[in-house]
């Protein structure tokens, strides 16, 4: 009788799509030869979701630096399951205008509050240091600043002994993830309370909260 | 009460028994106020905001409380503005992702003169809708699920009509015409309950917002206990009395009224709940929607779940309208927990 699927446990939502129809997209988390693996969903049927799905999974695949493996699911080459960042990649994935080119994100970003360029270097084993060049506010606290970004959008790790490095608890390099996150590193409470307003939407207010 | 045996029952049959406070086969997964989420708009193709004005679409997307879920109830009056939109009031439509809302900032009237019910209160768009989806779905399920429907009460309507701060604050100061406004707007509530039992309705929902965190309990024994009375006295169906909030003060009085059932939220503890209500009126609920369903996962869904039944609560469901970002998976563990918790309890 019913027609839902069990495919995993939802771990993202966007629940109208901007560039397709308002159709809903969901990130759901599974496995795939024991390592997590994330599917892309949508329970609409309009025509032209199919490639809409696609294309999502496509940027992603650029965006996160993730790689397609079977039946459409996506996963990191590491193995791990960077489920936070894997959020993040959908949610910028989702943003992304389907007229525009799908390019990873470069491993610099502009610092608007400071004017500094952070700069994000690999080191090759998934730890990166992050340095600030230019001409700019107060270089050392940015670069704190888009550290403890990092750690909180990636769930990166800090280095002992190592202010301006973070790295992932898989060992690998995340080149392309880390040029997402850098972008929105900067302004972290401004994610989380855009993140809020999205969640609270659609929760009935009691009457007394109501306008 | 599910310690006899009893023949298998439909939803139908389960749900009706139950707030009777009478055996059950099992306990019935019900849900008095809405479990639409967008995932389900998506899946039938009725979203929000035309799913609640348009009959075809909100049948369509209360059938997956049912089909896709597993419920026990459909319950197609997803919004509490159905009513209000008739008597003039101004609506907030908002998008698929939100609620439709009355702009209670704008009132309508400001004293009990002002009040008219229209004569178009059955015929409007938005009452007209609910009652050609409660046909609909009487026809298409009405064997097999309890259908039910809901008609607000006269404390939320005054909300909508006469804004809320200027209804508690005319509370306060005239209780005269407080009792006036109330007196004139219960017929709302009564035409159009009537009006959804000719349509097919097996019971109705009743939210009566004399909530927790703005009104006392001995606010509801002085305005609405005798009024609710005479509402279970005019609506010939089971009425589902809904109030948000911690209830508990009011739990007593709302057990004197003779509704059916009080639906129950997740500020209460199931079992404080029980011993106040002593089996005079079945509980349903009380599966904690912004914590719980909304953010957190099928394991504690099911510790909500078993806690209502250790607790000997009638029906399970939700606290209130869920969350529309509410996951699939949550809302589908409800109707697992019951039926794991009935199997573990067997024998």
């Amino acid at each position: 009788m019913g027609e839902t699927v069990n495919i995993g446990r939802r771990i993202e939502l966007v629940p109208m799509d901007l560039h397709f129809e308002s159709v809903t997209l969901a990130l759901y988390c599974q496995e795939w030869e024991s390592t997590p693996a994330y599917r892309v969903h949508t329970y609409s049927r309009k025509e032209g979701i199919q490639e809409r799905i696609e294309f999502v999974v496509r940027a992603m695949e650029t965006l996160g630096g993730m790689e397609q493996v079977g039946d459409g699911l996506l996963r990191f080459p590491c193995g791990a399951g960077h489920e936070f960042a894997c959020r993040r990649v959908f949610l910028e994935a989702c943003k992304q205008d389907p007229a525009e080119g799908i390019e990873v994100r470069p491993l610099h970003t502009l610092d608007k509050k400071s004017g500094l360029t952070m700069v994000a270097s690999g080191f090759g084993d998934g730890r990166y240091r992050v340095t600030a060049e230019g001409e700019g506010k107060d270089p050392a606290r940015r670069v704190g600043v888009i550290v403890n970004g990092l750690m909180k959008l990636g769930e990166m790790l800090e280095v002992e002994g190592r202010e301006e490095e973070v790295g992932f608890a898989c060992g690998q390099t995340h080149d392309a993830m880390v040029g997402l996150l850098l972008v929105r590193a900067p302004n972290v409470r401004a994610l989380v309370r855009e993140q809020e307003d999205a969640a609270s939407r659609g929760m009935l207010a009691a009457p007394s909260q109501q306008r | 009460m599910s310690k006899q045996i009893v023949k298998s029952m439909t939803g139908r049959e389960r749900v009706l028994a139950a707030l009777k406070r009478e055996p059950v086969d099992r306990t019935p997964i019900c849900n008095p106020t809405s479990v639409a989420t967008v995932e389900l708009m998506d899946l039938v193709d009725a979203s929000f905001p035309e799913a609640n004005q348009n009959p075809e679409l909100m049948a369509r997307l209360a059938a997956t409380s049912y089909t896709e879920l597993g419920f026990d109830t459909i319950m197609p009056v997803f919004s509490i503005i159905q009513e209000s939109s008739a008597l003039g009031c101004k609506i907030q439509w908002e998008q698929k992702d939100n609620w439709p809302t009355v702009k209670m900032r704008e009132p309508i009237w400001e004293d009990a003169d002002d009040i008219r019910i229209p004569s178009d209160l059955l015929t409007h768009r938005d009452t007209k809708c609910v009652l050609e989806a409660i046909k609909k779905l009487k026809k298409e399920y009405g064997d097999e699920v309890a259908v039910i429907g809901k008609t607000m009460g006269p404390w939320s309507l005054a909300y909508h009509c006469f804004g809320v701060e200027q209804f508690l604050l005319l509370s306060l100061d005239d209780p005269d015409k407080t009792k006036q406004i109330l007196d004139k707007l219960k017929e709302v509530t009564v035409a159009f309950g009537v009006a959804q039992i000719e349509a097919g309705a097996d019971a109705l929902t009743l939210p009566d917002h004399a909530t927790g965190d703005l009104v006392s309990g001995e606010y509801y024994e002085r305005y609405l206990r005798d009024l609710h009375i005479e509402l279970v006295e005019r609506i010939p169906i089971p009425l589902i009395l809904h109030i948000c909030g911690r209830t508990v003060d009011r739990m007593e009085y709302i057990a004197q009224t003779g509704m059916a059932a009080f639906h129950y939220d997740s500020k209460n503890k199931p079992g404080e709940s029980m011993d106040v209500v002593k089996q005079r009126i079945s509980l349903i609920g009380n599966i904690n929607n912004p914590e719980t369903l909304f953010s957190k996962g099928p394991e504690s869904v099911r510790q909500e779940v078993y806690r209502n039944l250790e607790a000997g609560v009638q029906l399970v469901g939700p606290e209130c309208a869920i969350p529309l970002q509410t996951s699939i998976e949550n809302l589908k563990e409800i109707p697992n927990a019951v039926r794991d918790w009935h199997k573990e309890h067997t024998n």
